[in-house]
């Protein structure tokens, strides 16, 4: 869980490669998701609004098959009765009646069939039943239709039949004039097939547009045959615009001068002339649309956490080795050559590590091999000052026995050229450059048995050596500069006798050779030069005691070396130090 | 292992957020059908064609308005026990609004206790003034008796006496209608009020009432019953009696037998209510009051005079047979 919250706060550093993959690949899979939806979106709704459509038709055209059907049926059963009356003897025969009632006991929805003359009378009627009292029957529609034009067959709106006495039916009527043999004659009259209207009203009330979809009838004038919410038209609570289906037989429009916008699909009973008008709201098909971008939007939003997640773990996998590659080079800037661990990641990110390594293991070896070379340089340097001690002093000895030889001082000349000899076989020691302490300390008091012949009184030399210190293993030549220092610039310009005391012991497991004169001392300045190896006396090369430092650090490192005390009119004391051994271990050619 | 490990977090969050984002759009999808409203509709009897038509109009609104509707209706009515029963029963069923045709006031207090103010109740086919019932739809009774008797003058040739002939109880409804004719009346100096029956519910009572009326005012023009049971009761007596060319009869509501006695003369003319217009403007309301929209704390559903002439006009055919038998 860290390590993820840690990742979201990479990624959010807006630059970093994690971040960058992640939201540009995001934005893009949602931009795709966004487009792809909305493709979908239109072409859904528009699918659902065809389809919406295409079911209104298909619906109204079964319910116009079914009305056609059982209006040809009614019609057929109305000539039936027609011909049977036709082909009667009389219209009060006792066969006739029977037929008639065999009719109507058959069919189930028709209610009565009557005879009636122009004058309203009943001439017959099936089944017999008393005629109600102020039924108006010359008013109704389908006598006057009968009356007005006696060879066609009309149907009535529904209405409520009240002619016989028991229930009041809702019937559409069928009428006819019809001639009837009666006892004096043929006579004019008029045949009512009356049909139960509820065929038709569960008809049309089974059919379901939608979910508040509906299906009503008009005729060719515009009253209303059937409809679900007549009672409430009736009462003015609702209204539906007749006018404008009227002018359409067939055919479909939007009507939306109501609160809802809904579709009109109208269909035309070809017998009638009735239209079949279907109302589908809208918004039936806009919760269709409603649930598709519900959808749509939940996809988009699942898609995209998806995609996040996705998209964070690959770029965070992909920039994950880049990341420990900069580290890893942050750390060879910082100057830590000893990286090596290989990265794992993409061929490329591996590739580049590997390059990487390969260039730092070559820095690395460069950089060992300059200070090798510098090393090798510097030493080669050091012998060379080293050999030219020699001659250089050999010239001055020589000179001082050349004058003893003068004035005749054999005594002296042997001591000095004894001495002589003792210091170049200490110097040469066989070619090694590491000699013990002792035969240090010994090439030193040749040395000082040397200048002493040329100095005479000017100084008195000391040399104590700790027993135990006397087997240590010692670059040559160490004491000798640091002796000729002080004779040099301590003692040489003093008017007192000078001193000089050579000591070597054991100091914190370190060999501490010490020179230590009651010269002229000097500033702490010129010290600090001196070791600097930026001094330069007179008539000195400047180098001699920078390079016993220089060698010891060189051959031993850091922690040992030169000390200098000194101190102006009181003398100066020099310190070396060096590691105590006392085998062949660790020397240096 | 470390890789495993982090994995092992990724592929986790992405379930989470997949289970999730799967059951939030499940729910949200289930959640739809739900918000659909429930009426629960109280009516105070099951049978008989004035409750079927307004349970039709409720239908009605119902489908129109895509709401669930439960219907509760005693065997009786003015079995007040009952009801109250049945309005226990639909509070446990459950709904978002009430609709209540209240026998009398005994319910309706049983139905503002039960929702306790927190569900609109609209009160059907009843009269009054209670803060705690959303809106009363029905019939303006007082209005319905004036023009019962406005009728009646008109019948009888604006002079004459006539008697009044109430249910015997003091039902509200039936008050405010006497009222109405008494007020008319009081306006009308040519016609006399001479008597005021009350009876029960029940033929022979009425029969008795009628004859003993005719005995004791027989140069009587006119007869204003009450209610719709009264109207049948009167009506038969009358023709029994073979006076209805003599005694006007104005009747109130219209079941089949007060529709046959119109057709064939007894009755002249009869004042109706409407039903199906209660019933759906009940559901509307109730549908618009639980959503949290004002509805009007009284709606008149108006009545209509209906006589031989106009009752089998095309639009007064729909308000005297709702039905498609």
């Amino acid at each position: 869980m860290r390590k993820l919250l840690v990742g979201v706060v990479d990624s959010v550093k807006a630059k970093s490669i994690q971040f960058i993959i992640t939201t540009s690949f995001t934005l893009v899979t949602v931009l795709v998701v966004l487009f792809v939806g909305v493709m979908l979106y239109s072409k859904f709704t528009e699918t659902a609004e065809q389809n919406a459509y295409l079911n209104t038709q298909q619906i109204l055209e079964q319910v116009k098959y079914n009305l056609d059907s059982y209006l040809n049926g009614t019609t057929q059963i109305f000539e039936l009765v027609d011909d049977k009356i036709r082909r009667s003897q009389s219209i009060s025969s006792e066969k006739l009646n029977e037929q008639l009632e065999a009719i109507v006991e058959t069919r189930k929805d028709i209610v009565s069939i009557a005879v009636f003359s122009r004058k309203g009378e009943l001439l017959m009627g099936t089944p017999a039943r008393a005629m109600r009292k102020n039924s108006k029957l010359t008013d109704q529609s389908w006598f006057q239709s009968a009356i007005d034009d006696p060879n066609n067959l009309s149907f009535s709106l529904p209405h409520i039949q009240n002619l016989f006495k028991g229930e009041y039916t809702w019937v559409v009527s069928m009428s006819r004039g019809i001639t009837v043999k009666g006892p004096s004659g043929d006579v004019q009259a008029v045949l009512l097939v009356d049909v139960n209207f509820k065929e038709i009203d569960d008809l049309c009330q089974r059919v379901g547009l939608g979910k508040k979809g509906y299906v009503y009838i008009i005729d060719l004038v515009g009253n209303i045959v059937y409809h679900p919410q007549q009672q409430l038209i009736y009462v003015g609570l609702k209204n539906e615009n007749r006018s404008l289906p009227l002018k359409y037989s067939y055919g479909s429009y939007v009507d939306d001068s109501g609160k809802e916008k809904r579709l009109i699909t109208i269909k035309t009973v070809d017998q009638l002339g009735w239209k079949i008008i279907g109302v589908s709201y809208m918004d039936d098909i806009a919760t269709t649309k409603s649930e598709i971008s519900r959808f749509l939007i939940w996809l988009l939003i699942v898609v995209s956490i998806i995609v996040l997640f996705v998209l964070s773990y690959i770029s965070a996998k992909i920039s994950r080795p880049i990341k420990m590659l900069e580290r890893s080079m942050e750390r060879v800037e910082q100057g830590d050559f000893t990286v090596n661990e290989p990265i794992r990641g993409s061929h490329e990110v591996e590739q580049l590590s590997l390059r990487f390594h390969l260039m730092v293991a070559k820095v690395r070896e460069l950089m060992s091999q300059i200070i090798r070379e510098q090393e090798a340089k510097r030493k080669s340097e050091l012998e060379v000052l080293q050999a030219q001690i020699h001659p250089h002093f050999l010239y001055n000895t020589l000179n001082s026995v050349v004058r003893m030889v003068g004035i005749g001082k054999n005594e002296d000349v042997i001591t000095t050229i004894t001495s002589l000899s003792k210091l170049f076989r200490i110097s040469l020691s066989r070619g090694k450059s590491v000699i013990t302490v002792q035969e240090e300390l010994e090439h030193v008091r040749h040395y000082l048995i040397i200048q002493k012949m040329r100095y005479k009184q000017k100084f008195a030399y000391w040399i104590e050596a700790q027993e135990e210190v006397l087997s240590c293993r010692t670059p040559k030549l160490l004491l000798q500069p640091i002796v000729e220092n002080a004779i040099y610039h301590g003692i040489e310009h003093m008017a007192d006798p000078g001193e000089i005391h050579v000591s070597a012991s054991l100091c914190d497991g370190k060999v501490l050779l010490q020179v230590r004169d009651n010269g002229l001392g000097m500033s702490p300045d010129v010290r600090e030069r001196v070791l600097a190896g930026t001094y330069k006396s007179e008539g000195g090369s400047g180098v001699g005691i920078r390079n016993v430092h220089e060698r010891i650090r060189l051959s031993f490192g850091d922690e040992y070396g030169l000390e200098i005390e000194s101190e102006l009119e009181v003398g100066t004391v020099v310190n070396v130090w060096i590691p105590c051994r006392r085998d062949d271990e660790g020397q240096e050619g | 292992m470390g890789a495993i490990k982090r994995y092992g977090v990724y592929v986790l969050l992405l379930a989470a957020a997949i289970a999730a984002s799967v059951s939030w759009y499940s729910r949200t999808v289930d959640s739809a059908p739900d918000k659909k409203k429930t009426v629960a509709l109280i009516v105070r009897m099951k049978h008989g064609d004035y409750w079927r038509t307004v349970k039709l109009g409720a239908e009605m609104a119902a489908k129109e308005y895509d709401l669930n509707l439960n219907f509760y209706a005693p065997d009786y009515e003015e079995d007040s026990q009952s009801q109250m029963e049945l309005v226990n029963q639909a509070a446990r069923d459950g709904y978002d609004a009430l609709v209540v045709a209240p026998s009398d006031d005994s319910v309706l207090q049983e139905a503002i206790s039960q929702t306790k103010g927190g569900v609109p109740i609209i009160a059907l086919d009843a009269e009054g003034e209670r803060a705690e019932v959303a809106g009363y739809i029905g019939t303006d009774n007082y209005d319905m008796g004036k023009k019962a008797c406005e009728k009646m003058i008109q019948l009888i040739g604006k002079s004459g006496r006539i008697a009044l002939v109430g249910t015997g109880r003091g039902k509200e409804g039936a008050t405010r209608r006497e009222q109405g004719v008494r007020d008319v009346i009081a306006q009308n100096r040519q016609v006399e009020l001479v008597a005021s029956r009350y009876a029960q519910p029940d033929k022979k009572l009425v029969g008795e009432l009628i004859r003993e009326l005719i005995q004791s005012e027989p140069d009587i023009r006119g007869i204003i019953a009450l209610d719709a049971g009264t109207s049948i009761s009167v009506a038969e007596e009358i023709e029994k009696l073979g006076l209805q060319e003599k005694v006007k009869i104005v009747a109130i509501d219209s079941p089949l037998e007060v529709l046959e006695y119109l057709q064939e003369g007894v009755i002249s003319a009869t004042v109706i209510q409407k039903p199906f217009s209660m019933g759906y403007l009940g559901v509307k309301y109730a549908l618009d009051a639980s959503r949290g929209a004002g509805v009007p704390s009284r709606v008149d559903t108006g009545t209509k005079v209906i006589d031989r002439e106009n009752m089998f006009w095309s639009e007064n055919q729909k308000l005297l047979f709702p039905f498609v038998k």
